[in-house]
């Protein structure tokens, strides 16, 4: 790695850690306040500068590589957080949002960090593998992280309308799911002391006892929230908001399994071979398949809606970092780092 | 003619309910409890359910059943085996929800989603302001005394600019339309569903696939290719020869690239194409696809003293070794790299730590090992190759394409947008509003933009 990439990426990091204080910030501040105003355009700006940082950190890269740089766990991770904060850049445009701008910082944060901390292995750049080598890589794959981030914005919408529209306990229940989820990922990656079958458990038990309670507890809704009218507008707001990033996400996906398909059959004749990951992508395919079907045709309620794409959120972590560091195996074991 | 508010909100985004009644007021045709969407929901449900557990449970299918007993202990095992969790894309259960969901699929295609095509070009009814107050997204506004014309200009110029289409009514009213396409979404979707299914199927009776390692200079047929056992196809009475096969590494020695010529013989040993396959590389002959699946040193060939020897190749990292045992105590240990130029021929008793090297030897040279000599004489890659034919694939590709145009579609926002100018007395009123069933508060946004930049006309906002 050069030290103008490293630069790069750190600076793009550093930006993501700033703008995150500032959208604190600018939560704190009165509703209206022109300091409130002011932080939210800085927080942008910031953002902004971060993605700017991260493009020319993966331009610069691809360079060095002579290949497109999206081979290894840790290229994976660069484009994720890329596209996350690409992608709140997209929604904040048209919507004028805020407080999804910390959530998107800190996801940004979490990914980079992730990526920190894998060994140098994959920060180095390593050749391709033969299965590797073809230029259906970068039509494949760059679809999926890109959808794959915008569902993660879409769950983290949900959180936000969950929070403005009452919904505390449920809130509440999503955030442990979440954690929970992460720290199995996190500790599958990094630690060889808990037994892999544990780590699986504790993945897809949180998961869904996580979103039956969270379901369930719908119903506690705190009225005092529930009756500002401020709330109700920025639930409503959210609601598009996360819609508006499936709406995006979902062809993505839909392209992202497609073209993996073909690759697939160019590559060893099966378009479909019911590997792990390609199985995951297709749960997730369905997941919010469901989520439009729910949306369009039942007209389901917003927060109903919302844990929906919270469940989304967890099945797409599992997809893109659950199987390789849960101890799946198949095709896709690129992404190992063990 | 004034419609009623029931029939405003089914104009702008029709419903089930009336998309399906006819339009001369018969009774509304009954829908299959098959073609219920909770149905399809519950479905998708339980087939994720289950991808997952199969994700999850390594497949005999794929890997083989030893490797379930390698992943779990050998009661966990068995109950996984008994219970069908380790073929689960095999299981009854797996192909009855396939099953239900193709019913449920073709049924809701054909009840709900196809006759919605009939509506596609149905012009929406212009709206008075009694109406226009009754839609979920309106806005009230009161005009200057004069302005209405330069009011319905400047709204036609914007909705224009915004993608909307624009009609004006006899009166003094307008109704806009915006991305009428996206309605097309679920008909292009499901037709693409249903063209895979039709692709999937083709390919089930009459296609076959199967693997095969062939060594240098054998052939490939195709004896042991796999097949539905509902079958109407046809198996080639050719062969594939590997002329030669090759490995390319990288400075590191890491395989970058597999190599292996091809010719496609026929009965009498005449040779029909030749062609290079590599990974993500195959040869096609007459539907058939031949692809480069994986490759390895299978065995090495020594003589001692004249007197052949053939010897398996073990994969050891980037070397492959063959072991000889020369009696109780002693293995003769011969080492190459995926070149298979050199040979390093090493000599390991128990009591010695680590083996001994004892000579390299080229490839057709000679090595002395005291009194013996040993040649090393050839090295048998040996080439993985991966072979399907699948009649089905260009309905499935076109299934795929269709897919992607109607998931784009969906994409699309759909929007009705009625504006109305009416007399209250002496001043003059506009009433505007609209449906978006996709992303609403974006329509309300775009909705309260399009009133700010009202200003100049406007008495007063109420």
């Amino acid at each position: 790695m050069t030290d103008l990439q490293m630069t790069l990426t750190n600076t793009a990091g550093v930006s993501s850690v700033m703008s995150l204080w500032v959208f604190i910030v600018s939560n704190f501040t009165g509703s209206k306040s022109r300091l409130k105003e002011r932080s939210i355009k800085l927080g942008n700006w910031v953002m902004l500068i971060g993605f700017l940082c991260l493009s020319a950190a993966i331009i610069t890269r691809g360079i060095e590589a002579e290949r497109f740089p999206l081979s290894n766990l840790y290229e994976s991770l660069l484009w994720f957080a890329w596209a996350t904060m690409g992608g709140f850049i997209y929604v904040s445009r048209a919507y004028g949002i805020y407080q999804l701008g910390w959530l998107a910082s800190l996801t940004a944060i979490i990914f980079f960090f992730y990526g920190n901390c894998l060994p140098q292995s994959q920060h180095d750049i390593m050749p391709l593998v033969p299965a590797l080598v073809s230029y259906w890589r970068w039509i494949h794959v760059p679809p999926l992280i890109v959808s794959y981030a915008m569902f993660f914005l879409a769950g983290l919408s949900g959180l936000l309308n969950l929070y403005q529209s009452g919904r505390k306990v449920t809130l509440g229940i999503m955030i442990l799911t979440i954690a929970m989820a992460s720290t199995a990922i996190g500790l599958g990656t990094f630690s060889d002391k808990v037994e892999v079958y544990i780590l699986q458990l504790m993945f897809v038990g949180s998961s869904l006892v996580g979103t039956v309670l969270g379901f369930l507890s719908l119903k506690k809704v705190d009225a005092a929230k529930s009756a500002e009218t401020e709330a109700v507008k920025r639930a409503a707001m959210y609601d598009d908001v996360g819609y508006r990033c499936v709406a995006v996400g979902f062809p993505l996906l839909t392209f992202g399994i497609i073209t993996g398909g073909l690759w697939a059959n160019h590559a060893w004749g099966s378009y479909w071979s019911w590997d792990p990951k390609e199985s995951m992508a297709l749960v997730t395919w369905l997941s919010y398949a469901a989520y439009i079907h729910l949306r369009i045709q039942r007209e389901l309620s917003a927060e109903k809606l919302s844990v929906v794409a919270v469940l989304g959120l967890l099945l797409t972590l599992l997809t893109y970092l659950g199987f390789n560091s849960l101890g799946f195996g198949g095709l896709h074991s690129y992404g190992k780092i063990k | 003619m004034k419609a009623t508010v029931d029939e405003m909100e089914t104009a702008a985004e029709p419903t089930e309910k009336t998309l399906l009644a006819p339009a001369d007021g018969k009774k509304q045709r009954r829908i299959s409890p098959l073609a219920s969407v909770q149905l399809s929901v519950f479905l998708m449900t339980l087939m994720a359910a289950t991808i997952l557990l199969g994700a999850w449970c390594p497949q005999e299918a794929q890997v083989g059943q030893e490797k379930v007993f390698e992943a779990f202990d050998r009661p966990t095992a068995e109950f996984l085996v008994r219970a069908g969790i380790t073929d689960i894309f095999h299981s009854p259960w797996f192909l009855t929800i396939t099953a239900l969901m193709t019913v449920n699929m073709v049924v809701v295609s054909f009840q709900r989603v196809f006759p919605k095509l009939k509506s596609y070009n149905r012009e929406m009814p212009f709206f008075g302001g009694k109406e226009i107050g009754k839609l979920a997204c309106n806005r009230k506004i009161d005009l200057r005394a004069g302005s209405q014309t330069a009011v319905l200009g400047q709204l036609t110029a914007a909705l224009t600019r915004l993608g909307y289409k624009v009609k004006f009514s006899q009166g003094q009213g307008l109704k806009a339309e915006f991305g009428r396409l996206g309605r097309l979404a679920p008909t292009v979707t499901h037709i693409g569903l249903l063209s895979l299914l039709t692709g999937i199927t083709i390919t089930s009776w009459t296609g076959f696939n199967g693997f095969r390692p062939v060594l240098l200079e054998e052939s490939l047929n195709f004896d042991d290719a796999k097949h539905a056992s509902l079958w109407i196809g046809k198996m080639p009475a050719w062969t594939v020869k590997v002329v030669s096969t090759r490995r390319e590494n990288y400075p590191t020695g890491e395989a970058k690239q597999w190599f292996s010529v091809l010719s496609v013989l026929d009965k009498d040993g005449k040779v029909l194409k030749t062609q290079e396959i590599s990974v993500n590389n195959p040869l096609s002959y007459e539907g058939v696809d031949i692809y480069q699946s994986s490759w390895g040193l299978d065995q090495l060939v020594v003589s001692f003293n004249g007197q052949k020897r053939k010897l398996g190749l073990n994969s050891m990292g980037q070397k492959y070794a063959a072991f000889l045992p020369l009696d109780t105590d002693t293995v003769l240990i011969m080492s190459l790299s995926s070149e298979g130029k050199e040979l390093r021929v090493f000599a390991k008793r128990k009591e010695w730590e680590a083996p001994k090297l004892l000579g390299v030897v080229p490839l057709g040279r000679t090595l002395k090992l005291g009194g013996v000599d040993m040649v090393f004489e050839k090295v048998l890659p040996v080439t993985g190759l991966q072979y399907k034919c699948d009649p089905g694939l260009p309905v499935t590709y076109g299934a795929f394409l269709i897919i992607m145009v109607g998931v784009l579609l969906a994409s699309i926002p759909h929007r009705h947008l009625w504006c109305a100018i009416e007399s209250e007395g002496e001043s003059q009123a506009l009433f505007i509003g609209g449906t978006s069933r996709k992303a609403k508060v974006g329509f309300e946004r775009s909705l309260d933009k399009l009133i700010e930049d009202l200003g100049p006309f406007k008495e007063e906002l109420k």
